[in-house]
């Protein structure tokens, strides 16, 4: 008996969720779902399952170095004579620098050159990619299934969204801002221009190296997709935390103000953005 | 003395003028020349464990005392440092050190810091991020 009114349950609630979705699909003006429902148990049990990414992230420097010969950028004519000059700045010391006014690097720069580390936190529906640098830099991933807005408002980092495939996240991006540079060091590199989309496939590669293979569209300063990897990798045996990462905080000096307390004052600097002596 | 005056006036002067300048801090290193190094002995005035770049102010030895000739060395972030083990406390006001760097182009007193050696406990410290890139270091 009591199992029969438990199917009775089970069939009436599939005839709702049938009505429910045929109503929406008739409807486009039917209410949305909650954005953010409260997770249920069996969400949380769910991140159990997840590939272990737990840990401080470094990027792999002579990698970053490596990859930019072995995967060469296809720059259209235009941005690639940019990348030429910067090249050259760069190569005679004097280079422009691209991140001093401390901006974040964004997407998907920061995966390409940054030299900090960052860390994953999984919770039901989203990764969230907390990184040091850029005022705390932060990628926040949706895995709840949601699609793209239809027109996000631009952001450094984009909007983001992925999904599992076993043991790798795919994630997709849009909606970065145009100024955001597709940059290949802290000196070389030209904005996007706008129509950036970025879709990553992360993944471990042995047990402590995580590797992100991107392709990157550009279609004002690409030719066709860049496709290129990264590396990053953990130490386990090593006791150390992500810090906090204030960009501008190197542009002061710590002070006391008139009335005694303890405050910032600018620190000279040169045009390249290095700290001097302050007869210098 | 009124020469000295004079030059810290100037100083003055010139980190306001430094200050209005849209420079920051998150850069390229290009500005310093990789192919020189350069070796002075002197003693930490101050060790500024910030980001992006944490600072070193080094007085080089045999200056005078009241006009130090200070040498400002750049580092990688507290973050970057802290995972190939150094602190905030890795240098002290005071420190005695024997300082390798790669000095800027320009000819200023200031350079990307390569490597000190504490005088009195013969500690080296080096900062150098690809040394420590290989997973499962102890």
């Amino acid at each position: 008996m009591r199992y029969r009114v438990l199917e009775i349950r089970a069939a009436a609630r599939a005839a709702i969720v049938v009505a429910g979705m045929a109503a929406a699909a008739a409807s486009p003006a039917a209410p949305q779902a909650t954005l953010n429902p409260p997770p249920q148990p069996k969400e949380w049990a769910a991140l159990a399952k997840l590939p272990d990414w737990s840990g401080v992230w470094t990027p792999n420097v002579s990698d970053q170095e490596a990859r930019i010969t072995r995967d060469p950028v296809p720059w259209t004519q235009k941005a690639a004579a940019q990348v030429a000059s910067l090249t050259a700045a760069e190569e005679r010391g004097d280079p422009k620098g691209l991140f001093v006014d401390c901006l974040p690097e964004g997407m998907p720069t920061w995966m390409l050159i940054t030299h900090n580390a960052f860390e994953f936190l999984f919770t039901p529906g989203r990764v969230t990619i907390l990184g040091e640098m850029d005022g705390n830099r932060l990628r926040r991933i949706y895995t709840d299934g949601r699609a793209h807005p239809a027109d996000p408002d631009p952001t450094f980092h984009g909007h983001s969204i992925g999904h599992w495939e076993g043991g790798t996240l795919v994630v997709d991006t849009i909606g970065v801002l145009p100024e955001a540079y597709i940059a290949i060091s802290e000196a070389v590199g030209v904005p996007n221009d706008g129509g950036l989309h970025v879709v990553e496939r992360i993944h471990l590669d042995s047990a402590d190296v995580l590797r992100d293979d991107l392709e990157i569209t550009a279609p004002r300063v690409l030719t066709r997709p860049w496709k290129t990897s990264r590396l990053y990798f953990r130490q386990r045996a090593r006791k150390y935390d992500i810090v906090e990462g204030v960009c501008l905080q190197g542009n002061f000096s710590e002070g006391v103000d008139a009335d005694g307390h303890a405050v910032f004052v600018p620190a000279p600097q040169s045009e390249g953005g290095n700290v001097l002596p302050r007869d210098q | 003395m009124g020469m000295r005056e004079k030059s810290r006036g100037f100083g003055v002067l010139a980190g306001l003028i430094a200050i209005a300048l849209p420079a920051a801090a998150h850069h390229s290193f290009a500005m310093f020349d990789f192919a020189n190094t350069v070796s002075i002995d002197g003693t930490v005035k101050e060790f500024r464990w910030t980001n992006p770049h944490v600072v070193l102010l080094v007085a080089k030895a045999g200056g005078a005392p009241d006009a130090p000739e200070v040498w400002s060395m750049e580092l990688t972030s507290p973050g970057n440092l802290t995972r190939v083990g150094w602190t905030r406390q890795s240098f002290k006001p005071g420190d005695r050190i024997k300082l390798e760097f790669n000095p800027l182009r320009d000819g200023k007193h200031g350079g990307a810091f390569k490597q000190a050696t504490l005088l009195d406990t013969g500690e080296v410290l080096r900062s150098n991020l690809r040394e420590a890139e290989k997973p499962g270091l102890k």
